[in-house]
């Protein structure tokens, strides 16, 4: 590969390292092909490939370095060769998919993962190495993009995959027992099939990922208003917010999650009355919710297999809404199990008041 | 206030059992006199030509033409009355604010949420009628009230308290320093106080905004507002509203704690 040595750092360079190429031109070579990489991330269209193509003409020291995408319109640094002999070289290799020309003016083919997305136009004189070594880098740079890209929406889409879904062990009891109120307390009937509606209309919204801490506690309460018509003077709740945090961000169905679970494994399995408490407070720029039910608790090996994803199909829930937090906010905001055999279950969940991105 | 005569509205919905049950509702709200049904969106539209309604109740979704479109030929006649939404999705809430819908109901309906979009109705019904009173500037007569204690007359600042509980023709002051007794009712109290931070929790109490640390709800669904001096009752029908004012609060910042 040629390297292109400005005369500035050349001079410079010489008092220093008078003998080889200067250490300091190999820096500012591989600083150049980072810096083309990353401008290329985004694509041929994107504004930071004029950048891009400027680099790149500098680092070959040619007259003129075009990159054409499928329709022919090329991004031109420096000297754009003459007009019909480009159309003809464009033309031939958008065709044919291989090499057109030799220096003082060749086109190249850009493959990204194996599809033509654009030709690299080269006009000056250089070696054919060279203008090789450039397109490989630009395919590089856009493959890397796409690749970046393609994660980025896999992440998304485990996002929404992970989304909490109702759960039909509480929905069949909530019918059962509005269906048993009926015709004995046909009020009471109404309120509760209410309640159901706003449970259900909150549980499938599928408006943007992330709601206000004051929907999730409207939505938990609305669903421990239907949990005490389930289980009646058998569940006790206490609900506390402080009012500062109402207005925190937070991804969808993050609570209710964890209430429910206290319910299932705190509560329902074992026989008298249960507590569960629910408490969301702000400590400096973090919000801090527990859910704390005083049932039969559980091995902390156990609720560290439930994290991991390794628990029963019925502790999905908890493993859901961790690996969400932590996909949102990053691994150190997961939650946090507080349990041992016979001493209830404190589940915590600690998350930024403001966090970039995160808006209802 | 309700004209004396109280409200005319018109429900409209292609659903039967919908139909009946919105009839029903309205029907047994104080505010409403009289409640015709349409059972699709062309019957509407002749009734409404045909005589003055205050309010309709519009479902959206309906056949031939929705909801959203005979707002919109409402919207040119001269006298419209004033549109409330009722729907079973919340998907098309952006686009009926923008038709100019006073409120949007979500079926199945609330009676508390019926209450809140007719007292919306009622203050559109009067804003239109020229006898109506524009409410008066006061003077901030009332930052601090004046009250007898052993023959002395001293001012409780209104900053300093936390609630007020209403107590016959008198009103009870909380503040930190004890509890002051003024000759006042409560309701002339939250129209003075009502700009200032004050909302009305209960029938028999208001509470300042600032001075809620903590919402408590417990087994029995009963809403306590927690305050450094103690827990203030706050009633269904009043708990979506102090809920919506704390999160406003929330959201412009107001409620980080000052020592409180």
């Amino acid at each position: 590969m040629v390297m292109p040595v400005p005369d500035e750092t050349l001079s410079h360079g010489r008092f220093r390292h008078w003998r080889s190429p200067s250490r300091t031109d190999t820096v500012a070579t591989l600083s150049a092909a980072r810096t083309i990489s990353d401008d290329l991330k985004d694509g041929l269209a994107s504004p930071r490939a004029r950048r891009a193509a400027r680099a790149l003409r500098k680092l070959l020291d040619v007259e003129g370095l075009g990159m054409a995408d499928l329709s022919g319109a090329t991004l031109w640094a420096g000297q754009p060769s003459a007009d019909t002999e480009t159309a003809a070289l464009l033309e031939d290799v958008l065709h044919t998919e291989a090499p057109s020309g030799r220096p003082p003016l060749v086109a190249l083919p850009l493959h990204v993962s194996d599809e033509l997305i654009g030709v690299l136009v080269v006009s000056g004189p250089t070696t054919m190495a060279a203008v090789r070594e450039a397109a490989a880098l630009v395919v590089h740079a856009l493959e890397r993009g796409r690749l970046e890209a393609s994660a980025d929406q896999a992440a998304q889409a485990e996002l929404r995959a992970l989304r909490a879904e109702i759960s039909p062990h509480f929905v069949y009891n909530a019918l059962t027992v509005i269906a048993s109120q009926v015709r004995s307390d046909p009020d009471r009937a109404r309120d509760l099939m209410l309640d159901f509606a706003d449970y259900t209309r909150y549980s499938l919204a599928r408006h943007g990922e992330y709601t206000m801490l004051s929907e999730e506690f409207h939505a938990i309460e609305t669903y421990l208003a239907l949990q005490r018509a389930v289980l009646g003077e058998r569940l006790h709740v206490q609900v506390r917010v402080a009012p500062e945090v109402l207005a925190v961000a937070v991804p969808y169905l993050v609570l209710e999650p964890l209430v429910e679970n206290a319910i299932r494994h705190g509560i329902e399995p074992r026989s008298g009355t249960g507590l569960v408490q629910v408490k969301g407070e702000a400590e400096g720029n973090e919000c801090v919710i527990s859910v704390e039910d005083d049932g039969v608790g559980m091995d902390p090996d156990k609720a560290k297999a439930i994290l991991a994803g390794r628990g029963d199909a019925e502790s999905v829930g908890l493993a859901n809404v961790d690996r969400r937090l932590r996909s949102v906010y990053g691994p150190w905001f997961g939650l946090v199990v507080e349990t041992a055999v016979g001493a209830g279950t404190r589940v915590v969940v600690r998350v930024p008041r403001f966090q970039p991105g995160v808006m209802p | 206030m309700a004209p004396p005569a109280g409200l005319r509205v018109l429900a409209v919905d292609d659903l039967p059992p919908a139909l009946d049950e919105l009839c029903r509702l309205l029907r047994e709200a104080p505010e409403v006199a009289e409640v015709a049904a349409a059972g699709d969106p062309l019957g509407a539209l002749k009734m409404i030509q045909a005589e003055r309604f205050d309010a309709v109740f519009l479902d959206i979704s309906m056949p031939g033409l929705d909801g959203l479109e005979l707002a919109s030929l409402l919207a040119k006649l001269s006298e419209p009355p004033v549109i409330v939404f009722v729907t079973a999705y919340d998907g098309h809430a952006v686009a009926a604010y923008g038709i100019g819908a006073v409120d949007y109901l979500l079926k199945p309906v609330r009676a508390e949420r019926l209450s809140s979009a007719l007292a919306k109705v009622i203050r559109m019904v009067s804003a239109g009628e020229p006898a109506s009173l524009p409410k008066q500037a006061l003077p901030d007569a009332m930052a601090a009230l004046p009250v007898e204690s052993a023959g002395r007359t001293r001012y409780v600042r209104r900053a300093d308290v936390r609630f007020v509980e209403a107590h016959g023709d008198y009103v009870r002051l909380h503040t930190e320093s004890g509890v002051h007794l003024v000759r006042m009712a409560i309701s002339r109290l939250e129209e003075y106080w009502e700009g200032t931070g004050f909302v009305r929790v209960h029938r028999g109490y208001l509470v300042a905004l600032s001075a809620v640390r903590e919402l408590r709800s417990d087994s029995a669904g009963g809403l306590l507002a927690n305050t450094d001096i103690g827990d203030v009752p706050v009633s269904r029908r009043h708990s979506r509203e102090l809920r919506e004012r704390l999160l406003r609060a929330a959201q412009r910042g107001q409620l980080d704690r000052q020592g409180r």
